[in-house]
């Protein structure tokens, strides 16, 4: 798995004006229907946040990585998302929250998505990569840092 | 105080991401130092990033490490943790 095969232009939003944790979640499920209107708003809203009531996504450092299951879907789809302010998320480390990395998954997968996670957390482990995401101006730079 | 034992990981999803969060709670009560180590990686049990780098599917045998004040009482949570399927059905 390559990080670029799961992530696209489209789907990748700069420095939302965003101030909750209920908006940012809209906003990601909003990129991703537009970029694929096989999808269901409500659907895909509903999928994360049901997930989200499991317990925080917010992975620490101001990252957080929102997922749900879809059905129907072939493949891993990444939406990337940065908030102009940091937005409360209740992460582990009860830092808010800037640099979202939101993932649908298709219903039955399980070894593909591991294999997803662990090249997500490759890059978002890297000090550089993560600060160059913080700071991109557009979502081209989100884009390059990540390739 | 270092201690260590080999664990299976049982659940279905293996250590995804809600798995690993758990985990690395679990990790940040106590006062040790907990690492995992598989097939040649390692990662802090108290970082999710590191966690899920690990691909930790089911049926991988890893290795828990604990070093320090608390590493028993580290090491029996961290058992508890993953012998209960990370508090999932399957």
């Amino acid at each position: 798995m390559i990080i670029s095969d799961i992530i696209s232009l489209d789907r990748t939003e700069c420095a939302v004006n965003c101030q909750s944790k209920k908006r940012i979640f809209e906003v990601i499920s909003e990129i991703a229907v537009k970029g694929n209107p096989q999808l269901d708003l409500t659907h895909v809203l509903t999928a994360m946040l049901s997930r989200e009531k499991m317990g925080s996504t917010g992975i620490g450092n101001g990252i957080a990585i929102p997922h749900g299951r879809i059905e129907g879907i072939e493949d891993i789809v990444a939406i990337i998302v940065t908030s102009e302010e940091p937005v409360q998320f209740d992460a582990i480390d009860d830092k808010p929250v800037d640099i979202f990395f939101a993932l649908l998954v298709p219903s039955e997968q399980t070894q593909e998505h591991l294999q997803t996670l662990s090249s997500i957390a490759r890059k978002l482990s890297d000090k550089e990569i993560v600060k160059a995401i913080r700071e991109a101006a557009s979502k081209d730079q989100i884009i390059a840092a990540l390739a | 105080m270092i201690i260590e034992k080999h664990l299976t990981i049982v659940n279905k999803l293996g250590l995804h991401a809600r798995a690993a969060t758990l985990l690395a709670k679990l990790a940040n009560q106590f006062e040790a130092s907990i690492t995992l180590h598989q097939e040649g990686k390692e990662a802090f049990a108290n970082s999710v990033l590191a966690l899920m780098m690990l691909e930790s599917s089911q049926g991988k045998k890893v290795l828990v490490r604990c070093d320090g004040s608390d590493a028993e009482d580290a090491l029996l949570a961290v058992e508890n943790l993953i012998v209960n399927k990370f508090n999932e059905k399957e």
